[in-house]
């Protein structure tokens, strides 16, 4: 293993080099397409461009946005707020494993039809169905944290007599953490493929609304830029996502080194 | 400060057995000894003896299945505030996502003290066991012997009348186990707290008490009662050569012998 | 926590006790969806009662509409997953096995991975109609980043001193293969393949009901459009069985073949559901 670390400039050069090499080889090789389904890159970049950064372009990208991040954040605190008493409670683990692995184990977007009867075609169907979808993977992984909650550390809780909301902030809820931020990954990938099924279903406004415009109406590049974007999306919202993992799980992944290392 | 009115701590006929589905095992069969304010002792026998197991009891951790464990004259049926307990597993005993100073500041966030005082006592008990800026280091990044001195801090910082401490030098080299063993006694003068301290190292059991109760094979009973008549003033070196040491050292490692072979006193 | 029990009976109530608390779990819930719909608290016409449902869904057995649908589902979720595993070992040891190649592609691999696979379907839509390969576009996008990435985690464990040792011994690459770097890369293998197959159910039934091709999620949109409310529920437990044996069966398989093969893994991010 090298033990030098590399300078900035080689490290950037090697994040792009490979993303670089492809874009400009699709660019190249699109470039006289006369193909109708695979237009040449450049024409789908001007599309982009038209598109997607004029004003009108926050009327589907913000409704969008907010849907995910309203059913996400929404799943996020009942994933945890249920899966904490259910991971502490042996009977109560024994009695709901059953029902809760027959429950997550149902494909979330064929809640979809089923929300539509109970909600109609509005921003709560969608909001809902992207509940329903990322409570699961919070959930389940909660109660694995709090399963895995150290004996030691709750032996010294007791014997300090750290009370019930102390005991909450700073060791349930931190003790899960990690396994819990699993479950928020999982559950992230699921709200973006949630929140463009709903809009693509049912919808009037929405990014996964145009995406199907544009494909029954056959504006090819028009959809192509929609698929990027989709894909700038995930990637901007992983990032994100990453950055905040980073910042709360800092003392984990120093204790995991420091372990490693030990 | 031995043989004072009423006692500190008093363990009346404990008996501890754990039972589930299929068995059950007789951990702690009797054991009654009492302790005075202000006295170190250690208790000492051979592994399998129940030594957690009576620890816990006498922490409130764990019920006792009869018998009675008295602190200042009350019955303790669960953690007393008097208490404090340094478990033998620092790695764990300590909250990796909490610098130092917050892991030192919990026990005593609730106990209704201005924050100043609070700061007082965090800082007071970080310095009574040499630790001098760690404040704002996480424990994942001291030495094993460090977190197990922040843990020793946490519970003096708690201001305890008994410090219980669980086989706290086990997992600690010997280097270590020599400072921290010294740290004990200067804390115990200073703080005038009572010490019960469980160890399965014979040596250090007469190094540091006053007193050592000599237990047996489970189910559990106390051999004997050996009273430590070595000087008040104790070094690493120089009580470690006296002759008495060694005849105490012996004294105590032919009774755990004995115990070993499940010989146990005949019951009064 | 718990002690070896030295008495199997005493280890058998033990288990029958969890046995029958679930089954009280899943019976309560079934309770639930009796009570709920004929009370009215809920209406009956977004929900009908379990009963209703499970008559639906004995009536739905009896149509060989129903076994189609359920072949079409099955028969889109294996071949997109045996296409994932297998291009996902491939490309993973093949990347795995150099730094080079590994550090290069660590870049685009993560900002690949992100991408909703929905985001593809208009575009297999266009190309491919309502055929099965529409459906087999997305569960192959989709369910081949949990292998890649999980062989990739295996490539990487390989004990360096182990690889030496069998360069030294003059083994060619295609041994170094199957002696040193897939041991250990299995337990994550399996890992990953519990994970794709998942997540391969998840998508095939997601493209049915989206794309409309035939299968269980195109009877599930059917019925709802078609207001055969109960069939529709008769059908989504209908998915929700067929989740639960992929994960079981997934697991059984994950703990059979690591039985015997010395699980040389540590507390691996992959070893996390």
């Amino acid at each position: 293993m090298k033990n030098t670390v590399p300078s900035l400039s080689r490290r950037i050069t090697v994040v792009v080099a490979l993303p670089t090499a492809l874009i400009v080889t699709w660019w190249f090789a699109s470039a006289g397409s006369q193909n109708f389904y695979f237009p040449p890159l450049r024409t789908i970049v001007e599309t982009f461009g038209k598109l997607w950064f004029s004003p009108q372009s926050m009327q589907n990208i913000v409704p969008s946005v907010a849907r995910l991040l309203i059913g996400y954040v929404a799943a996020a605190f009942l994933g945890i707020a249920i899966g904490i008493p259910v991971g502490a409670s042996r009977n109560l683990r024994n009695v709901l494993e059953p029902v809760l692995e027959f429950l997550r184990a149902i494909p979330p977007p064929v809640l979809v039809p089923v929300l539509i009867l109970f909600a109609g075609l509005g921003n709560e169907m969608k909001a809902l169905v992207i509940v329903f979808g990322c409570v699961w993977p919070v959930l389940l992984n909660t109660v694995a944290g709090v399963r895995a909650l150290d004996e030691v550390l709750a032996e010294v809780v007791h014997s300090y007599r750290i009370g019930p909301i102390a005991r909450f902030w700073h060791f349930i809820l931190p003790g899960a953490s990690p396994q819990i931020f699993t479950g928020l990954r999982q559950s992230l990938s699921i709200g973006i493929i949630l929140m463009v099924i709903s809009e693509m279903y049912a919808a009037r406004d929405g990014i996964g609304f145009v995406l199907v415009q544009y494909q029954r109406s056959f504006a090819i590049p028009e959809m192509w830029s929609a698929i990027i974007l989709l894909g700038i999306i995930g990637i901007v919202l992983s990032m994100i996502f990453r950055a905040f993992e980073t910042w709360i799980l800092g003392w984990y992944h120093g204790l995991r080194q420091s372990q490693r290392a030990g | 400060m031995v043989g004072a009115a009423s006692p500190m701590l008093d363990v009346k006929r404990l008996h501890k057995v754990y039972a589930d589905s299929s068995r059950t095992v007789e951990a702690i069969r009797d054991v009654s000894f009492s302790v005075s304010q202000g006295e170190l002792v250690c208790i000492v026998g051979p592994s399998g003896a129940g030594k957690t197991t009576l620890l816990k009891c006498i922490a409130g951790l764990l019920a006792p299945s009869s018998g009675e464990i008295v602190l200042e004259g009350q019955p303790v049926v669960e953690p007393p505030p008097a208490m404090a307990v340094v478990f033998q597993e620092y790695g764990r005993s300590l909250f990796p996502w909490m610098t130092v100073h917050d892991n030192v500041a919990l026990p005593i966030k609730h106990k209704k003290l201005d924050a100043s005082r609070r700061e007082d006592l965090v800082r007071d008990a970080l310095a009574a066991v040499d630790l001098k800026g760690v404040e704002g280091a996480y424990p994942w990044q001291l030495s094993g012997g460090m977190q197990q001195r922040v843990a020793i801090a946490r519970a003096v910082a708690y201001e305890p009348h008994v410090l219980l401490m669980d086989e706290p030098f086990a997992a600690v080299d010997a280097q270590t186990r020599a400072d921290l063993e010294d740290l004990i006694r200067v804390l115990w003068r200073r703080l005038r707290v009572t010490v019960l301290f469980v160890t399965h190292d014979i040596d250090e059991s007469v190094y540091l008490g006053q007193r050592v109760l000599v237990m047996s094979h489970a189910p559990t009973v106390i051999m004997e009662d050996v009273a430590i008549d070595l000087p008040d003033e104790r070094t690493q070196l120089e009580t470690r050569s006296i002759a008495r040491f060694g005849e105490l050292r012996k004294h105590i490692y032919s009774k755990i012998q004995l115990a070993k072979q499940g010989w146990r006193p005949p019951t009064p | 926590m718990s002690t070896p029990t030295t008495n199997v009976r005493a280890g058998i109530n033990a288990r029958t006790i969890v046995w029958l608390q679930g089954l009280a779990g899943l019976a309560g819930f079934a309770a639930l969806l009796e009570i709920l719909p004929r009370s009215g608290l809920i209406s009956p016409l977004y929900l009908p009662p379990f009963s209703t449902i499970v008559v639906a869904l004995f009536n739905e057995m009896m149509s060989a509409e129903f076994w189609s649908a359920l072949d079409d589902t099955l028969e889109a979720w294996a071949i997109g997953l045996v296409i994932s595993v297998i291009a996902g070992v491939v490309i993973g040891i093949a990347i795995g096995s150099s730094n080079a190649l590994r550090t290069l592609t660590h870049s685009t691999i993560e900002f690949l991975r992100p991408i909703p696979s929905v985001a593809l379907i208009p575009l297999a839509v266009l190309l491919f109609g309502s055929q099965i390969q529409s459906t087999l576009v997305l569960v192959v996008y989709a369910s081949f980043w949990p292998v890649l990435i999980q062989v990739l985690y295996g490539v990487q464990d390989v004990d360096p001193v182990a690889r030496e040792t069998a360069r030294s011994y003059g083994l060619g690459s295609w041994a170094q293969i199957r002696y040193v770097v897939w041991p250990t890369t299995l337990p994550y293998l399996l890992t990953g393949i519990r994970l794709a197959a998942a997540v391969a159910l998840i998508l095939a039934i997601t493209s049915e009901v989206a794309i409309d091709t035939q299968g269980l999620g195109k009877q599930i949109a059917d019925t709802e459009s078609g207001g055969a409310v109960a069939a529709m529920y008769a059908y989504v437990i209908v998915a929700g069985i067929i989740g639960v044996l992929v994960n079981v069966g997934a697991r059984a398989l994950e703990r059979r073949v690591l039985a015997w093969h010395p699980s040389m893994r540590l507390d691996s991010a992959g070893a996390r559901a």
